[in-house]
């Protein structure tokens, strides 16, 4: 018993440090960049762009958290503590928007914003206001893109925020309210503060897409940090120095991330157990009723209805003639390997969560948050790493080929979407009360089969949940694929890139809505399998 | 059974990537649809297989230089000079023997050593409203006159990150020098009539708008408008502009390419060439020019008629493209320097 129980430990010991190594091995070669010596250009960046980059960075996290926050947890608390006319519904439509990438969004914003796009135009016919009349003056400005990011990117705080208002014992809330809170103050003082693990979780993802993100920013011309960087690689032809400010960029995500954790402390998040008597939701009517369901439909409607009409009216009228034979195995293409990739990032962050959990040592939870830095890094800049550490493999085994092959692009959708599987399962983690484990531990139930018994069937949303985020970010994945791939080798996220890289959104829509079909595959399992939980419960 | 049939098809997607005999493979950044025609009579043609990874030019670069000796690319294919210099100036490039192509191609579409050819042409002009600009005006006018003060608010271009941009500054440098450009750049920027936004076809809908009176953009955008394919928004913003091919009275009209080069490792080397013969052709230069509105490298084809009619005989710039890849990065920080967004 003994031998046996030593042998698992040291496997869920080596598991998170082998798989470290994969994953950190290309941003490592990044990081690189920082050893060698800063030229030339530098004089430049300081003397004229950097503070600007800096600067814009700064406003858009801002004004983008602030925004997602609202929308994120302000949406997971009214669908979770209200019953009100559409409610159901809304609950599961909330989480279209993932489906859109944000430089998609951006594209058909200006088509429906600019000084003559389609909401100005109709505007004028309606009211027949004269062809100088402009509501939406240029919204091709950062508080454009905070718009555009914040309804894109605002899922992943209210997935993450609902599934923690969800699991919140009742008792604390009523404790909350007999010692005199109003409803607002239990808002406010209990409710957030208990879910803070959650949306820090969420909220971090929503930073490091917008900080990495180059297609929406640059098609509203703003200059932001990522945009400096491949202006530096394309236009200086500096890759190095295009790699220094990347590795920059990184730090300075990776020191946020340790302030969390250690601001986070030693306060344990794990659930005391037992009591997961829900609450019962209220119900609501009349004004109050009417106000819930706005409130919820408008951010569906900015980041996924308005965006999808505007795509689908181009579609229909320039380019039906996508959907042919070569679409069908693009389609199929994108689908495999969206659903490999999610099951296998899913596994492997589930492996890591349940090994973390099982000894909990400092090093180890201080390790579980580098592997999610690959998600801040601008793709192209993560998918050169990834370039760089296939190479040095292949040559170390002379003629193995992970460059350009199909399990080469598969390890960079892992290295990639990590940070989104491992998000939902730290979580879900959370929520499995320690005294589950210690039970568990009396009646022998350990290793494999503690996690295939006890924590598996707990984790099932948790899974599904990250399944649904890879599977989506994978089927909008672009850098990675356009470089890594094999040769003939499209994906729906290729198709529609071919024709935005120059704005001819018209035929790029065609693909942008298979884009969206697609993603919305997972995304209906998953509400599915959330009523269903609740039912059983 | 459904695990393994699951596992069958996996199988099949991992292997049915992976092909060799006869082919020639492309890396390229034109991601034109008319492309995979031209990829397609290719094979029709000759039996040859063309496979292709398409992409950013930059990065397509590096995926060569990290491939080293293994690489399966043969030609890089792009719209952009200054990524030809680039792979050459590395060294990546290897010259391109054929005495038909170089009999085609005019010396300063080449590259040195003929490492790499330009396929097609593109001229960068300026779009002008009639309604705002007087004929007075726009005769004889040359990029260096926009710097002058009365065309202060009246200008509209976009980003200097765009690849037009960056080339079009090259070579000013390369004619005047660092410092004048820079003083001609500081005078140019500030008649912008807005923050620049949006790509060419945006700005010459800004010209038919009246938001802004003159535009600079590439010849070719106009011939995608005219074609109607882009809706009858801009057909409509295309019909109310008028060209202007700029410096005629000195040097000419700024020119950049398509172009292609032949990388060092080749493992197809002789389809390669076959392959950019075949591009320069009579009848794919004419598929070339009608679906992607370019200026074909060879003289006895005619443009697009859409592009035709706005004239064919006027004066090229002859700089070297090559002085574009080279001067590029001067480009980038003069207008970063001069403010230009």
């Amino acid at each position: 018993m003994k031998v046996f129980r030593k042998k698992t430990i040291s496997f869920w010991n080596i598991l998170p440090i082998i798989v470290l190594i994969l994953f950190l091995a290309p941003i490592i070669f990044i990081f690189t960049s920082l050893f060698s010596n800063f030229n030339d250009n530098w004089n430049h960046l300081y003397n004229y762009v950097l503070i600007e980059y800096i600067s814009n960075s700064i406003y858009l996290i801002l004004g983008i958290s602030f925004l997602t926050l609202i929308i994120g947890t302000g949406t997971a608390w009214v669908v979770t503590n209200y019953n009100f006319y559409g409610k159901n519904i809304l609950e599961s439509i909330l989480i279209l928007p993932l489906a859109i990438p944000p430089y998609i969004l951006a594209y058909t914003f200006t088509g429906l914003f600019d000084l003559n796009g389609t909401i100005n135009i109709i505007l004028r016919n309606i009211f027949i206001f004269d062809s100088n009349f402009i509501l939406f003056n240029n919204i091709r400005n950062i508080y454009g893109a905070i718009v555009v990011f914040s309804f894109t990117l605002y899922p992943y705080v209210y997935i993450i925020s609902r599934t923690a208002f969800l699991s919140q014992s009742i008792s604390l809330i009523e404790a909350g309210r007999t010692l005199g809170l109003s409803k607002f103050q239990v808002f406010h003082k209990l409710s957030i503060p208990l879910i803070r693990p959650a949306v820090i979780a969420g909220l971090s993802l929503v930073i490091m897409e917008a900080l990495s993100d180059f297609g929406a920013v640059e098609h509203f011309s703003i200059v932001t940090f990522t945009t400096g960087i491949f202006r530096t690689w394309y236009g200086m032809y500096d890759l190095k120095t295009a790699m220094q400010l990347s590795s920059l960029l990184l730090l300075f995500i990776t020191f946020f991330i340790l302030l969390e954790k250690y601001s986070r402390g030693n306060q344990i998040y794990s659930k005391p157990g037992g009591s997961s008597n829900r609450y019962k939701m209220k119900k609501i009517s009349g004004l109050k009723s009417l106000f819930a369901f706005s409130f919820c439909i408008f951010p569906v409607l900015i980041g996924f209805i308005l965006p999808m009409i505007q795509l689908i009216f181009w579609s229909i009228n320039y380019n039906l003639s996508f959907f042919d034979k070569k679409f069908i195995q693009i389609a199929f293409n994108t689908i495999l390997i969206s659903l490999l990739a999610g099951l296998i990032c899913s596994f492997i962050a589930l492996l890591i969560n349940f090994s973390l959990r099982l000894k909990k040592t400092k090093l180890k939870i201080y390790i579980n948050s580098f592997f999610s830095i690959g998600y801040a890094l601008p793709g192209l800049i993560l998918a050169i790493g990834i370039l760089k550490f296939f190479s040095t493999i292949d040559d170390l085994f002379s003629n193995f080929i992970l460059t350009g092959s199909i399990f080469g692009l598969l390890i960079a959708y892992l290295i990639k979407s990590y940070a989104l599987a491992n998000s939902s399962f730290e979580y879900g983690f959370t929520n499995i009360s320690s005294g589950i484990d210690d039970s568990a531990k009396i009646l022998k139930s350990s290793g494999w089969n503690l996690l295939r018994r006890i924590h598996f069937p707990l984790l099932k949303t948790s899974f599904l949940t990250s399944f649904l985020l890879v599977f989506t970010e994978v089927v909008k994945e672009l850098p990675a694929t356009l470089i890594l791939r094999p040769f003939n080798f499209d994906t729906l996220a290729v198709s529609t890139y071919i024709y935005a890289a120059e704005e001819r959104m018209y035929q790029a829509a065609t693909p942008a809505i298979a884009i969206v079909i697609v993603g919305l595959i997972p995304i209906i399992f998953l509400s599915k399998m959330i009523q269903n939980s609740k039912v059983s419960k | 059974m459904k695990k393994f049939k699951f596992l069958l098809i996996v199988y099949i997607f991992f292997i049915a990537c992976s092909q060799n005999g006869n082919e020639v493979n492309i890396y390229t950044s034109r991601h034109y649809d008319s492309d995979d025609e031209l990829y397609a009579l290719f094979t029709e043609k000759t039996g040859i297989k063309v496979n292709v990874i398409s992409g950013n030019g930059a990065a397509l670069i590096e995926r060569i230089k990290s491939e080293g000796d293994n690489s399966p690319a043969d030609i890089y294919f792009t719209v952009d000079a200054g990524n030809l210099w680039k792979v050459q100036s590395e060294g990546f490039f290897q010259s391109i023997s054929s005495d038909k192509i170089n009999m085609i191609v005019p010396e300063n579409l080449r590259g040195p050593n003929n490492e790499w050819i330009g396929i097609a042409k593109r001229a960068r002009v300026v779009f002008y409203n009639p309604k705002k600009v007087s004929i007075d005006e726009i005769n004889d006018l040359s990029y260096e006159d926009l710097s002058n003060p009365k065309w202060k608010g009246r200008i509209a271009i976009r980003s200097s990150n765009n690849m037009y941009n960056q080339s079009l500054v090259a070579s000013l440098i390369s004619n005047h020098g660092i410092d004048s450009t820079e003083i001609w750049a500081k005078g140019f920027s500030s008649n912008f009539a807005r923050k620049p936004q949006g790509n060419d076809r945006a700005q010459i809908i800004a010209v038919a708008n009246e938001e802004a009176d003159l535009a600079i953009a590439n010849s070719y955008y106009i011939g995608l408008m005219l074609s109607g394919t882009k809706g009858s928004d801009q057909l409509e913003a295309a019909k109310k502009v008028k060209i202007h091919f700029p410096n005629q009275n000195n040097r000419g009209t700024h020119i950049n390419i398509s172009g292609a080069g032949i990388l060092k490792n080749s493992p197809n080397y002789k389809n390669a060439i076959k392959f950019l013969e075949f591009l320069l052709s009579e009848e794919m230069q004419k598929n070339i020019v009608n679906n992607s509105y370019e200026y074909p490298i060879l003289e006895n084809i005619d443009p697009h008629l859409l592009i035709k009619n706005f004239g064919t005989d006027f004066k090229e710039d002859r700089t070297s493209v090559s002085d574009y890849g080279e001067l590029n990065p001067d480009a980038i920080k003069l207008m970063d320097r001069v403010g230009w967004k």
